[in-house]
């Protein structure tokens, strides 16, 4: 046997594949809280794609209903889909029932909306807050495919990692040693400094989170948009 | 009288010169033929009473079933072809399902009656080119669903026309008329549940034509917290001997 | 999953007042399974000069070895301590000398200057391209949980006591967002006259 003199036999390519990506990830970050009698939701106003900036004008809380918003980010056009599709299930619900979604059940509704696309998911973090049937203030967290529940905060989208802990810190109290009892309340006012303090730690470090913070506070009143808080913009 | 009708009363989708839809008119008449089913409502919760045609001693009474459960909160009772009231009671528990699985709450009654008179009037004489099933004739039933949701306790009447209407007190079936008459005369709105169930079982007893007893009727409470209550053989003999008194 | 990844880690080191932190979880996994919770990735390789080495667990060892050992030969032949800068060349050095098969470590050198009493923290990557520092630095698999801890709760002139109980909580919160670091940690605190050291308690799950 030879196996050293041969001389290279002429070997045909394959076809290189294409694939076409469906996806792509236009960042941002957002962020929701509850207290006793509001919750808040939060966003930067960045929309970008790897390293170039779309927009710096693009907030991620979408109004719902009258005392609902959701918080969505990941791929931007996944993000206008799903609002469209809510916002046309969501009249649906009122016509058929003669009343407006509760915030539980629009959760539940987002929740087998996600899930009904399993193999081919909505590339989105979605974060809604309103208030409950107690008046309490609600935030419930979803996964791109639909896994949900209620929690008191929670961060989501690009800078949703460096956001969490602190938030766990900050007002789940972990790691303090406080009795129950002792903790402060958490008020609008000290939800709204806090909020602003962790998106400028965030704008420093994820190069897709920065330029303007969004900020929506319902409350039994309804939902007020306040003042844009500026951002790094580099 | 029905000589006049000849041409029009053959096809379910034909309206006569005077506007009238003969079929589900007769299919409305059928409903006068079934068994007496009366329901009350009060701001208590409502009540379902039915009575059962025992034709033969043979027969078990048990299985004898006019009241049926829809949701945990809903029940329904009705009068005519049992066989088409069984499909009419599947389609709504499964479009109360439906939205428990969807929006995580109870269905309003109103929208679950809602769902019942949409497939009430699916019916047609050519089903070809429809995907699934549907009846070729209007459904011969007529149903009183009584539930309770966030608006209180709520009592509907559906007929074969896929008509709704909410009502405090209504009565179906061939002692209809008498029984809506002593309604009236009967009732207020703030009766308690045991007084509803008293009248209840009165006027069922003065329509119907066997003896009232224990085992030819059924009754179900529907009480505010939802939760839906048949009673027991006892309870019925409690009932009726309060009202013999 | 990066071969950096593969058994879990987190180290901070920070700046106060004449005075700097480092501080490290003590987890040593294989991916997702704990295999001890008292594994050593912090170690002191001069009085007040430390040496903090996430990644890797076999090249944590390695790198640790092979620097004590030329630090040692140093210090007969020259007779003479390093300053921390001195030492963090030495460390990027030895790591470049694997440019094409490095060590899986991303070390962080903390110490105070044993003349000037001058903190000093910094860092480098894998290939040893170091990085100074004068607020924090940051390594390890929750390393963006730990970039958002300290950016909001480093503030400059920390004395030491406020130093220890913010690297803490940025530790601490930290790892409990990160499945492959955590059970427990150890903090060190370099003063100039003194090195203070201390074993957090956390959740060990």
């Amino acid at each position: 046997m030879d196996f050293g003199t041969g001389a290279a036999l002429p070997v045909s390519k394959p076809p290189l594949a294409r694939q076409f990506n469906p996806y792509t990830s236009n960042g941002g970050t957002i962020l929701a809280l509850s207290g006793e009698d509001f919750s808040l939701v939060a966003s930067d106003t960045r929309l970008s794609e790897r390293f170039r900036i779309h927009t710096r004008d693009q907030p991620k809380t979408y109004k719902l209903t009258d005392n609902v918003v959701l918080g969505c980010c990941g791929f931007h056009g996944d993000v206008l889909t799903l609002n469209k599709l809510l916002a046309a299930r969501i009249k649906m619900y009122k016509h058929q029932h003669d009343h407006e979604i509760s915030c539980s059940s629009l959760a539940q509704m987002l929740s087998t909306i996600l899930y009904s696309r399993r193999f081919f998911p909505f590339y989105t973090y979605n974060i809604l807050i309103g208030l409950d049937e107690q008046g309490k203030g609600c935030v419930y967290s979803f996964d791109p495919v639909g896994s949900y529940e209620r929690e008191t905060y929670r961060a989501g989208g690009t800078g949703a990692s460096m956001l969490q802990p602190l938030l766990d810190n900050q007002i789940g109290f972990k790691h303090q040693n406080i009795p129950e009892q002792d903790r402060p309340e958490l008020t609008a006012d000290r939800a709204i400094a806090l909020v602003r303090d962790v998106f400028i730690g965030a704008a420093e470090r994820d190069i897709n989170t920065g330029d303007g913070l969004h900020m929506q506070l319902v409350t039994k009143d309804g939902i007020k948009t306040l003042d844009r808080f500026p951002l790094r913009k580099d | 009288m029905f000589l006049t009708r000849s041409e029009y009363d053959r096809g379910v989708n034909t309206f006569s010169p005077e506007g009238r839809l003969f079929q589900v008119e007769y299919a409305i008449e059928a409903i006068k033929l079934g068994s007496t089913a009366l329901g009350i409502r009060t701001d208590q919760g409502v009540v379902l009473a039915v009575e059962k045609r025992v034709t033969s001693c043979l027969m078990e009474p048990s299985s004898l079933e006019k009241i049926t459960q829809l949701d945990g909160h809903v029940a329904c009772a009705f009068s005519g072809l049992t066989a088409d009231a069984r499909m009419l009671v599947d389609k709504a528990r499964i479009e109360s399902q439906n939205h428990w699985f969807a929006y995580n709450e109870p269905m309003k009654v109103e929208s679950i009656t809602q769902a019942i008179s949409n497939l009430a009037l699916k019916f047609s004489e050519d089903n070809e080119d429809d995907d699934e099933m549907s009846m070729s004739r209007p459904f011969g039933v007529a149903l009183l669903v009584a539930g309770v949701d966030k608006d209180g306790a709520r009592l509907y009447h559906l007929d074969p026309s896929g008509t709704y209407i909410h009502f405090d007190a209504k009565a179906i079936g061939s002692g209809s008329e008498g029984a809506q008459t002593s309604l009236q005369e009967i009732y207020k709105g703030d009766l308690s549940m045991d007084q509803i169930t008293v009248h209840a079982l009165q006027i069922l007893k003065q329509v119907m034509e066997d003896k009232l007893n224990s085992v030819n009727v059924e009754v179900v409470q529907v009480q505010l917290d939802g939760v839906c209550k048949r009673l027991t053989q006892e309870q019925l003999q409690t009932y009726i001997e309060e009202i013999s008194k | 999953m990066s071969i950096l990844e593969y058994n879990g880690s987190a180290i901070i080191a920070m700046i106060g007042k004449h005075c700097v932190a480092i501080a490290s979880d003590k987890r040593l996994g294989i991916q997702a399974q704990t295999i001890s919770t008292d594994f050593r990735k912090v170690f002191e390789v001069n009085s007040g000069l430390f040496l903090g080495l996430p990644g890797l667990a076999t090249d944590v060892s390695t790198v640790e070895r092979t620097l004590q050992y030329r630090l040692n030969l140093l210090q007969l032949r020259e007779s003479r301590l390093l300053t921390p800068r001195s030492f963090m060349y030495m460390v990027s050095s030895l790591l470049y000398e694997r440019r094409f098969g490095p060590y899986f470590v991303e070390p962080v050198i903390a110490g105070l200057d044993q003349e000037s009493y001058q903190p000093f923290i910094a860092t480098m990557d894998l290939i040893g391209c170091p990085m100074e520092k004068n607020d924090f630095v940051v390594s390890g698999t929750c390393s963006e949980q730990m970039y958002g801890m300290c950016e909001s709760l480093w503030k400059p002139n920390l004395e030491p006591l406020e130093l220890f109980e913010i690297i803490s909580q940025a530790l601490l919160n930290s790892v409990d967002r990160d499945a492959l670091s955590g059970w427990g940690g150890i903090v060190h605190v370099v003063e100039k006259d003194r090195v203070t050291t201390k074993h957090l308690r956390a959740r060990m799950d």
